[in-house]
Protein backbone atom coordinates (compact mmCIF):
# COMPACT_ATOMS: atom_id res chain seq x y z
CA UNK A 1 0.00 0.00 0.00
CA UNK A 2 2.76 2.37 -0.85
CA UNK A 3 1.31 5.41 -2.43
CA UNK A 4 2.90 7.41 -5.17
CA UNK A 5 5.37 9.85 -3.64
CA UNK A 6 4.55 13.45 -4.43
CA UNK A 7 6.96 16.35 -4.49
CA UNK A 8 5.44 18.05 -1.47
CA UNK A 9 6.42 15.02 0.60
CA UNK A 10 9.87 16.53 0.72
CA UNK A 11 10.74 18.21 4.01
CA UNK A 12 10.66 21.62 2.36
CA UNK A 13 8.83 24.49 3.98
CA UNK A 14 5.10 24.27 3.65
CA UNK A 15 3.62 27.58 4.57
CA UNK A 16 0.24 29.14 4.10
CA UNK A 17 -3.07 27.79 3.06
CA UNK A 18 -2.12 26.64 -0.41
CA UNK A 19 1.04 24.88 0.63
CA UNK A 20 3.27 26.82 -1.69
CA UNK A 21 6.41 28.41 -0.24
CA UNK A 22 5.91 32.15 -0.39
CA UNK A 23 9.39 32.82 -1.67
CA UNK A 24 8.81 30.57 -4.67
CA UNK A 25 5.47 32.17 -5.24
CA UNK A 26 6.96 35.66 -5.24
CA UNK A 27 9.68 34.50 -7.61
CA UNK A 28 6.90 33.85 -10.06
CA UNK A 29 4.01 36.23 -9.54
CA UNK A 30 6.22 39.27 -9.20
CA UNK A 31 8.95 38.69 -11.70
CA UNK A 32 7.31 36.67 -14.45
CA UNK A 33 4.17 36.42 -16.51
CA UNK A 34 3.24 38.06 -19.76
CA UNK A 35 3.74 41.77 -19.39
CA UNK A 36 1.30 43.69 -21.53
CA UNK A 37 1.72 47.42 -21.36
CA UNK A 38 -0.57 47.71 -18.41
CA UNK A 39 -1.90 50.91 -17.06
CA UNK A 40 -0.12 49.88 -13.91
CA UNK A 41 2.38 47.08 -13.56
CA UNK A 42 4.43 46.73 -10.47
CA UNK A 43 7.53 44.69 -10.07
CA UNK A 44 10.20 44.44 -7.47
CA UNK A 45 13.83 43.40 -7.39
CA UNK A 46 15.80 44.63 -10.38
CA UNK A 47 12.81 45.83 -12.34
CA UNK A 48 11.42 49.31 -11.84
CA UNK A 49 9.14 49.40 -8.85
CA UNK A 50 6.15 51.03 -10.36
CA UNK A 51 5.55 51.90 -13.95
CA UNK A 52 2.55 53.69 -15.31
CA UNK A 53 2.47 53.18 -19.00
CA UNK A 54 2.51 56.04 -21.43
CA UNK A 55 -0.58 54.61 -23.08
CA UNK A 56 -2.50 55.11 -19.89
CA UNK A 57 -1.32 58.64 -19.47
CA UNK A 58 -2.14 59.51 -23.05
CA UNK A 59 -5.59 58.05 -22.89
CA UNK A 60 -6.27 59.49 -19.48
CA UNK A 61 -5.71 62.97 -20.80
CA UNK A 62 -8.97 62.76 -22.65
CA UNK A 63 -12.16 63.19 -20.68
CA UNK A 64 -13.16 59.73 -21.88
CA UNK A 65 -11.07 58.13 -19.17
CA UNK A 66 -10.55 60.40 -16.20
CA UNK A 67 -7.34 59.60 -14.35
CA UNK A 68 -7.93 57.93 -11.01
CA UNK A 69 -4.67 59.35 -9.71
CA UNK A 70 -4.73 63.06 -9.01
CA UNK A 71 -1.13 63.67 -10.02
CA UNK A 72 -1.05 61.24 -12.91
CA UNK A 73 1.24 58.78 -11.15
CA UNK A 74 4.99 58.89 -10.69
CA UNK A 75 5.91 59.79 -14.25
CA UNK B 1 -8.04 65.45 -5.14
CA UNK B 2 -11.22 65.62 -7.14
CA UNK B 3 -13.56 62.89 -6.04
CA UNK B 4 -16.10 61.63 -8.49
CA UNK B 5 -19.25 60.27 -6.94
CA UNK B 6 -19.37 57.20 -9.11
CA UNK B 7 -17.80 56.75 -12.46
CA UNK B 8 -15.37 54.59 -14.33
CA UNK B 9 -12.49 56.18 -12.46
CA UNK B 10 -13.58 54.57 -9.22
CA UNK B 11 -13.04 51.14 -10.65
CA UNK B 12 -10.00 49.64 -12.22
CA UNK B 13 -9.79 46.34 -14.05
CA UNK B 14 -7.35 43.83 -12.64
CA UNK B 15 -6.28 41.10 -15.05
CA UNK B 16 -5.15 37.72 -13.75
CA UNK B 17 -4.76 35.57 -16.82
CA UNK B 18 -5.73 35.07 -20.43
CA UNK B 19 -7.04 31.80 -21.87
CA UNK B 20 -8.69 30.53 -25.02
CA UNK B 21 -11.94 29.56 -23.42
CA UNK B 22 -13.01 29.19 -19.86
CA UNK B 23 -16.06 28.15 -17.90
CA UNK B 24 -17.09 31.22 -15.85
CA UNK B 25 -18.07 28.94 -12.98
CA UNK B 26 -14.42 27.95 -12.50
CA UNK B 27 -13.44 31.37 -11.18
CA UNK B 28 -16.80 32.76 -10.06
CA UNK B 29 -16.45 31.62 -6.46
CA UNK B 30 -12.99 32.97 -5.90
CA UNK B 31 -12.36 36.12 -3.88
CA UNK B 32 -9.62 37.43 -6.11
CA UNK B 33 -7.91 40.61 -5.02
CA UNK B 34 -10.84 42.15 -3.25
CA UNK B 35 -13.79 40.44 -1.68
CA UNK B 36 -17.26 41.46 -2.83
CA UNK B 37 -16.50 41.79 -6.50
CA UNK B 38 -16.86 38.72 -8.68
CA UNK B 39 -13.95 37.37 -10.64
CA UNK B 40 -15.36 37.32 -14.15
CA UNK B 41 -14.45 36.74 -17.76
CA UNK B 42 -13.80 39.49 -20.24
CA UNK B 43 -14.21 38.40 -23.87
CA UNK B 44 -11.23 39.44 -25.99
CA UNK B 45 -12.10 38.34 -29.47
CA UNK B 46 -10.65 34.86 -29.82
CA UNK B 47 -9.48 34.90 -26.23
CA UNK B 48 -10.94 35.52 -22.82
CA UNK B 49 -9.41 37.43 -19.94
CA UNK B 50 -9.91 36.58 -16.29
CA UNK B 51 -10.54 39.92 -14.64
CA UNK B 52 -11.97 41.60 -11.60
CA UNK B 53 -13.16 45.13 -10.97
CA UNK B 54 -11.27 46.59 -8.06
CA UNK B 55 -11.58 49.94 -6.30
CA UNK B 56 -9.05 52.17 -8.00
CA UNK B 57 -8.05 53.94 -4.80
CA UNK B 58 -6.91 50.63 -3.30
CA UNK B 59 -4.66 49.92 -6.22
CA UNK B 60 -2.76 53.11 -6.87
CA UNK B 61 0.98 52.85 -6.96
CA UNK B 62 1.18 54.35 -3.47
CA UNK B 63 -1.10 51.60 -2.22
CA UNK B 64 1.10 49.03 -3.93
CA UNK B 65 4.27 50.46 -2.47
CA UNK B 66 2.74 50.13 0.94
CA UNK B 67 1.54 46.63 0.18
CA UNK B 68 4.93 45.51 -1.00
CA UNK B 69 6.51 46.56 2.24
CA UNK B 70 3.96 44.69 4.32
CA UNK B 71 4.86 41.01 4.12
CA UNK B 72 1.42 39.82 5.21
CA UNK B 73 -0.43 41.94 2.73
CA UNK B 74 1.99 41.01 0.00
CA UNK B 75 1.54 37.34 0.78
CA UNK B 76 -2.24 37.68 0.69
CA UNK B 77 -2.07 39.40 -2.69
CA UNK B 78 0.39 36.94 -4.14
CA UNK B 79 -1.67 33.98 -2.98
CA UNK B 80 -4.95 35.46 -4.21
CA UNK B 81 -3.39 36.17 -7.56
CA UNK B 82 -1.96 32.68 -7.81
CA UNK B 83 -5.24 31.13 -6.70
CA UNK B 84 -7.15 32.71 -9.56
CA UNK B 85 -4.39 31.97 -12.06
CA UNK B 86 -4.21 28.33 -10.98
CA UNK B 87 -7.98 27.93 -11.17
CA UNK B 88 -7.99 29.46 -14.64
CA UNK B 89 -5.32 27.05 -15.79
CA UNK B 90 -6.87 23.96 -14.24
CA UNK B 91 -8.83 22.93 -17.32
CA UNK B 92 -6.65 24.14 -20.13
CA UNK B 93 -3.71 26.41 -20.74
CA UNK B 94 -3.90 29.93 -19.39
CA UNK B 95 -1.30 32.65 -19.65
CA UNK B 96 -0.59 34.20 -16.27
CA UNK B 97 -0.03 37.92 -16.03
CA UNK B 98 2.24 39.31 -13.35
CA UNK B 99 0.86 40.53 -10.07
CA UNK B 100 -0.83 43.92 -10.35
CA UNK B 101 -1.59 44.19 -14.02
CA UNK B 102 -4.26 46.87 -13.94
CA UNK B 103 -6.22 48.81 -16.48
CA UNK B 104 -8.36 51.84 -16.01
CA UNK B 105 -11.41 50.13 -17.43
CA UNK B 106 -12.62 47.00 -19.19
CA UNK B 107 -12.38 48.83 -22.49
CA UNK B 108 -8.73 49.73 -21.88
CA UNK B 109 -7.97 46.16 -20.85
CA UNK B 110 -9.61 44.79 -23.96
CA UNK B 111 -7.77 47.23 -26.15
CA UNK B 112 -4.34 46.40 -24.69
CA UNK B 113 -4.83 42.64 -24.48
CA UNK B 114 -6.40 42.22 -27.90
CA UNK B 115 -3.43 43.98 -29.42
CA UNK B 116 -1.28 41.15 -28.07
CA UNK B 117 -3.56 38.34 -29.21
CA UNK B 118 -0.96 36.78 -31.51
CA UNK B 119 1.52 36.60 -28.70
CA UNK B 120 -1.03 35.08 -26.37
CA UNK B 121 -1.89 32.41 -28.91
CA UNK B 122 1.78 31.55 -29.40
CA UNK B 123 2.31 31.29 -25.66
CA UNK B 124 -0.81 29.18 -25.19
CA UNK B 125 0.44 26.80 -27.83
CA UNK B 126 3.79 26.55 -26.12
CA UNK B 127 2.54 25.89 -22.62
CA UNK B 128 -0.33 23.58 -23.49
CA UNK B 129 0.02 20.32 -21.54
CA UNK B 130 3.05 21.64 -19.74
CA UNK B 131 3.67 22.61 -16.15
CA UNK B 132 6.46 24.47 -14.49
CA UNK B 133 8.59 22.83 -11.80
CA UNK B 134 10.90 24.79 -9.58
CA UNK B 135 14.14 23.20 -8.42
CA UNK B 136 16.41 24.55 -5.75
CA UNK B 137 19.73 22.98 -4.91
CA UNK B 138 21.54 23.56 -1.64
CA UNK B 139 25.15 22.56 -1.41
CA UNK B 140 25.73 19.99 1.33
CA UNK B 141 27.14 21.49 4.51
CA UNK B 142 30.93 21.55 4.57
CA UNK B 143 32.31 18.41 6.08
CA UNK B 144 34.45 19.02 9.14
CA UNK B 145 38.12 18.76 8.24
CA UNK B 146 38.95 15.16 8.87
CA UNK B 147 42.40 14.75 10.36
CA UNK B 148 43.54 17.97 8.75
CA UNK B 149 42.83 19.89 11.88
CA UNK B 150 45.39 18.90 14.48
CA UNK B 151 44.15 20.06 17.84
CA UNK B 152 46.85 22.01 19.50
CA UNK B 153 47.82 20.26 22.67
CA UNK B 154 46.97 22.27 25.72
CA UNK B 155 50.48 21.70 27.01
CA UNK B 156 51.84 23.75 24.12
CA UNK B 157 50.19 26.86 25.46
CA UNK B 158 52.58 29.65 26.21
CA UNK B 159 55.54 27.73 24.87
CA UNK B 160 55.18 27.72 21.11
CA UNK B 161 56.94 24.82 19.56
CA UNK B 162 59.36 25.63 16.80
CA UNK B 163 57.47 26.02 13.54
CA UNK B 164 54.16 26.79 15.25
CA UNK B 165 53.70 29.94 13.18
CA UNK B 166 54.22 28.04 9.97
CA UNK B 167 51.78 25.35 11.05
CA UNK B 168 49.23 28.04 11.84
CA UNK B 169 49.59 29.59 8.41
CA UNK B 170 49.28 26.22 6.75
CA UNK B 171 46.19 25.47 8.72
CA UNK B 172 44.68 28.77 7.64
CA UNK B 173 45.61 28.13 4.04
CA UNK B 174 44.10 24.66 4.20
CA UNK B 175 40.87 26.10 5.57
CA UNK B 176 40.67 28.63 2.78
CA UNK B 177 41.41 25.95 0.19
CA UNK B 178 38.74 23.67 1.56
CA UNK B 179 36.23 26.50 1.52
CA UNK B 180 37.01 27.18 -2.13
CA UNK B 181 36.80 23.53 -3.02
CA UNK B 182 33.50 23.25 -1.25
CA UNK B 183 32.15 26.22 -3.14
CA UNK B 184 33.36 24.85 -6.44
CA UNK B 185 31.89 21.48 -5.68
CA UNK B 186 28.55 23.15 -4.98
CA UNK B 187 28.63 24.91 -8.31
CA UNK B 188 29.59 21.67 -10.05
CA UNK B 189 26.63 19.92 -8.49
CA UNK B 190 24.38 22.78 -9.59
CA UNK B 191 25.60 22.44 -13.17
CA UNK B 192 25.17 18.69 -13.11
CA UNK B 193 21.63 18.89 -11.77
CA UNK B 194 20.68 21.64 -14.19
CA UNK B 195 22.11 19.80 -17.19
CA UNK B 196 20.33 16.56 -16.31
CA UNK B 197 16.97 18.21 -15.67
CA UNK B 198 17.18 20.51 -18.67
CA UNK B 199 17.53 17.47 -20.91
CA UNK B 200 14.18 16.20 -19.73
CA UNK B 201 12.46 19.56 -19.82
CA UNK B 202 11.05 21.44 -22.76
CA UNK B 203 12.67 24.63 -21.55
CA UNK B 204 14.73 25.75 -18.58
CA UNK B 205 15.37 29.02 -16.85
CA UNK B 206 17.63 30.10 -14.05
CA UNK B 207 16.14 32.35 -11.44
CA UNK B 208 18.19 34.41 -9.08
CA UNK B 209 19.37 32.31 -6.13
CA UNK B 210 17.92 33.40 -2.82
CA UNK B 211 20.38 34.99 -0.54
CA UNK B 212 21.72 32.97 2.31
CA UNK B 213 20.32 33.70 5.72
CA UNK B 214 22.30 32.77 8.80
CA UNK B 215 19.29 30.91 10.17
CA UNK B 216 19.28 28.52 7.23
CA UNK B 217 20.41 25.08 8.14
CA UNK B 218 20.45 23.89 4.60
CA UNK B 219 23.67 25.38 3.40
CA UNK B 220 23.83 27.93 0.65
CA UNK B 221 21.61 27.82 -2.37
CA UNK B 222 23.63 27.03 -5.45
CA UNK B 223 20.82 26.67 -7.96
CA UNK B 224 17.38 28.22 -8.26
CA UNK B 225 16.09 27.05 -11.58
CA UNK B 226 12.74 26.33 -13.10
CA UNK B 227 11.75 23.93 -15.86
CA UNK B 228 8.91 23.65 -18.30
CA UNK B 229 7.98 20.00 -18.25
CA UNK B 230 5.47 18.15 -20.39
CA UNK B 231 2.64 16.68 -18.34
CA UNK B 232 3.42 13.12 -19.27
CA UNK B 233 7.04 13.56 -18.21
CA UNK B 234 6.42 15.05 -14.78
CA UNK B 235 6.79 11.62 -13.22
CA UNK B 236 10.11 11.10 -14.88
CA UNK B 237 11.13 14.53 -13.68
CA UNK B 238 10.38 13.75 -10.05
CA UNK B 239 12.13 10.42 -10.45
CA UNK B 240 15.23 12.05 -11.88
CA UNK B 241 15.31 14.59 -9.06
CA UNK B 242 15.31 11.78 -6.55
CA UNK B 243 18.12 10.03 -8.41
CA UNK B 244 20.15 13.24 -8.49
CA UNK B 245 19.59 13.75 -4.80
CA UNK B 246 21.11 10.35 -4.16
CA UNK B 247 23.94 10.75 -6.61
CA UNK B 248 25.13 14.21 -5.59
CA UNK B 249 24.33 14.18 -1.89
CA UNK B 250 23.04 17.73 -2.22
CA UNK B 251 19.69 18.73 -0.87
CA UNK B 252 17.36 19.28 -3.81
CA UNK B 253 14.00 20.91 -3.28
CA UNK B 254 11.33 20.67 -5.90
CA UNK B 255 8.17 22.76 -6.10
CA UNK B 256 5.28 22.53 -8.47
CA UNK B 257 3.42 21.98 -10.61
CA UNK B 258 3.12 25.69 -11.29
CA UNK B 259 1.22 27.47 -13.97
CA UNK B 260 4.15 28.20 -16.32
CA UNK B 261 4.73 31.73 -15.07
CA UNK B 262 8.37 31.70 -16.05
CA UNK B 263 7.89 30.51 -19.60
CA UNK B 264 5.38 32.89 -21.04
CA UNK B 265 7.41 36.00 -21.64
CA UNK B 266 9.92 34.74 -24.19
CA UNK B 267 7.61 33.98 -27.08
Amino acid sequence: MTREPVPWDTPGPLSGPIGVPLVDLLDRVLATGVVVSGDLVIAIADVPLVRVSLHALLSSVSERVPAPWPDGGPL
Amino acid sequence: MTQRASGPADRATYVFAVARTLDPAVVADLDGMTAGEPVRLLPLGSLVGVVQSVPAHDFTDDAWQQRLSDPQDLERCARSHNEVVSASAAHGPAVPLPLATLYLSDARARQALEAEADRFHAVLKRIAHHAEWGVKVYSPPASPPAGAHRPAAAADRGRPAPGAGLAYLERKRGLQLRREQHHEQGLRIAEEVDAALAKLATAARRLRPHSHRPSDTQGSQVLNATYLVAEQRSHEFAELTRALRGRTGASIEISGPWVPYSFVSEV
